[in-house]
């Protein structure tokens, strides 16, 4: 293994076994998308007709902001702890640092997906299957390198809970559109599946690639 | 080779000066006290001779590198120990050095050797969030020492620390280059040889630590 990828990893066990500790976060979170369908099933007249059309508007909804706190506290606890400087002052690569951050946000998201993803099947009816896990799954790779980058980039700053979706959600939204479509589809409308998997694909290298590079000069300095 | 050459470090911040065109050597195996009122410029200083910040203008050498552009070189042989501790609460204190021992690319056969020299062998295993404030401090100590650093900068260490504390500075001091901030004079004289004065962010040359209590 690379002393890289060695980094990322340990930063990732770290703050996993954090979470297992203190269950602050997933918890909470499970909670949250629960509610959201729970709301959004009142709040729609929803009936088999209309499902499949409601529930990916509904799913992304949820995931957007559960992803906005799930990336938020990534940084925002390292800050408050004081530990994030005690990192950058060893030898390790900021940017394995970045990707072990990232890493672990995404897979406490993923956590909350597994929650999110059966209970839209019990709401609304809608088929869970693979397709539709995938999407949700690949979209989720690009959306917490972008969302950590920019939970890094505010963790400093006193008004960090509004700047983050400022941030955030207007750089998600390629994810959304492509991801929306893809989850139609697994969900039985029409459209090109792997069309719009493709695009997400796309989405991720970009924004990986991309995040590494700036990740450097934001944790840094 | 001088461990440190520091030539008029100025740090600004907006119209503020934190630190003034310091000037600052250190020989190797030298301990250096930084001493002063609070707001002189002690931290400030020490961040940015633990590479934790960049001066505004002015040159800093350590080890005969440039510290601004040599950064990740340096950090292998910097510890550093901030004002707060920067632990992770949920870890144990075994966790909290094994993590930081992947991270400095050294064996984790350091981390009991560590723990015993800053005296926290029996909590090894408790978490670092239910430390007392002094064991918390031993082990920030504890942290910066794990990779055997050279040089040694320590921001008011002896906050929290016990009785004991002095003679645990001795022992992370031996044998290294140090850079100690401190408002306990006493423990100045005992630990260093020298004293950089600072007020308002400037080096006061040439007083004596009597003239600076006074």
């Amino acid at each position: 293994m690379t002393r890289a990828l060695v980094v990322a990893l340990a930063v990732a066990r770290k703050d996993l076994t954090s979470e297992w500790r203190t269950r602050e976060l997933v918890p909470a979170l499970g909670q949250f998308v629960v509610l959201a369908l729970v709301i959004a099933n009142f709040g729609f007249q929803i009936d088999s007709r209309n499902a499949s059309t409601i529930a990916p508007g509904v799913l992304w909804l949820a995931l957007v902001f559960a992803g906005l706190v799930a990336f938020g506290r990534a940084f925002a606890a390292e800050r408050e702890q004081a530990s994030l400087e005690a990192m950058l002052l060893t030898p390790a690569s900021p940017t394995a640092i970045f990707a072990g951050k990232a890493l672990a946000a995404a897979l406490l998201l993923i956590a909350c997906e597994a929650v999110l993803l059966p209970a839209l099947a019990l709401f609304f009816g809608t088929p869970l299957n693979a397709a539709l896990v995938v999407a949700v799954l690949v979209a989720t790779i690009g959306m917490a390198a972008l969302g950590c980058l920019f939970a890094a980039m505010v963790a400093r700053v006193r008004a960090r809970e509004v700047l983050l979706p400022l941030l955030t959600l207007p750089l998600w939204i390629p994810f959304v559109i492509a991801g929306g479509q893809a989850v139609q589809v697994a969900m039985g409308a029409r459209g090109g599946y792997n069309q719009a998997l493709g695009l997400l694909v796309d989405f991720d290298i970009l924004f990986v690639v991309l995040t590494s590079l700036a990740a450097r000069f934001v944790l840094d300095d | 080779m001088r461990t440190i050459v520091a030539h008029k470090l100025t740090q600004r911040f907006g119209s503020d000066f934190a630190l003034d065109a310091v000037d600052l050597t250190l020989d190797p195996g030298e301990h250096l006290a930084v001493l002063g009122e609070n707001g002189a410029g002690k931290t400030t200083l020490l961040r940015i001779l633990a590479t934790a910040a960049r001066p505004t203008s002015g040159s800093l050498e350590i080890f005969g590198l440039d510290a601004l552009r040599e950064r990740k070189e340096l950090r292998a042989r910097i510890g550093f120990v901030a004002h707060a501790p920067g632990l992770y609460p949920a870890l144990s204190s075994t966790e909290n050095l094994e993590f930081f021992c992947s991270l400095q690319g050294i064996e984790r056969a350091r981390v009991p050797e560590t723990l015993a020299l800053v005296g926290l062998t029996d909590v090894a295993r408790r978490p670092a969030g239910r430390l007392s404030r002094g064991e918390q401090q031993r082990l920030a100590i504890g942290r910066a020492v794990l990779h055997d650093p050279q040089l040694l900068v320590l921001d008011e260490p002896d906050a929290s620390l016990d009785s004991g504390g002095s003679d645990l500075l001795v022992k992370v001091m031996h044998g290294r280059s140090a850079v100690l901030a401190t408002h306990d004079h006493a423990l100045a004289n005992r630990l260093c040889q020298r004293t950089l004065v600072l007020r308002s962010g400037r080096s006061l040359d040439g007083q004596t630590r009597l003239q600076v209590v006074r």
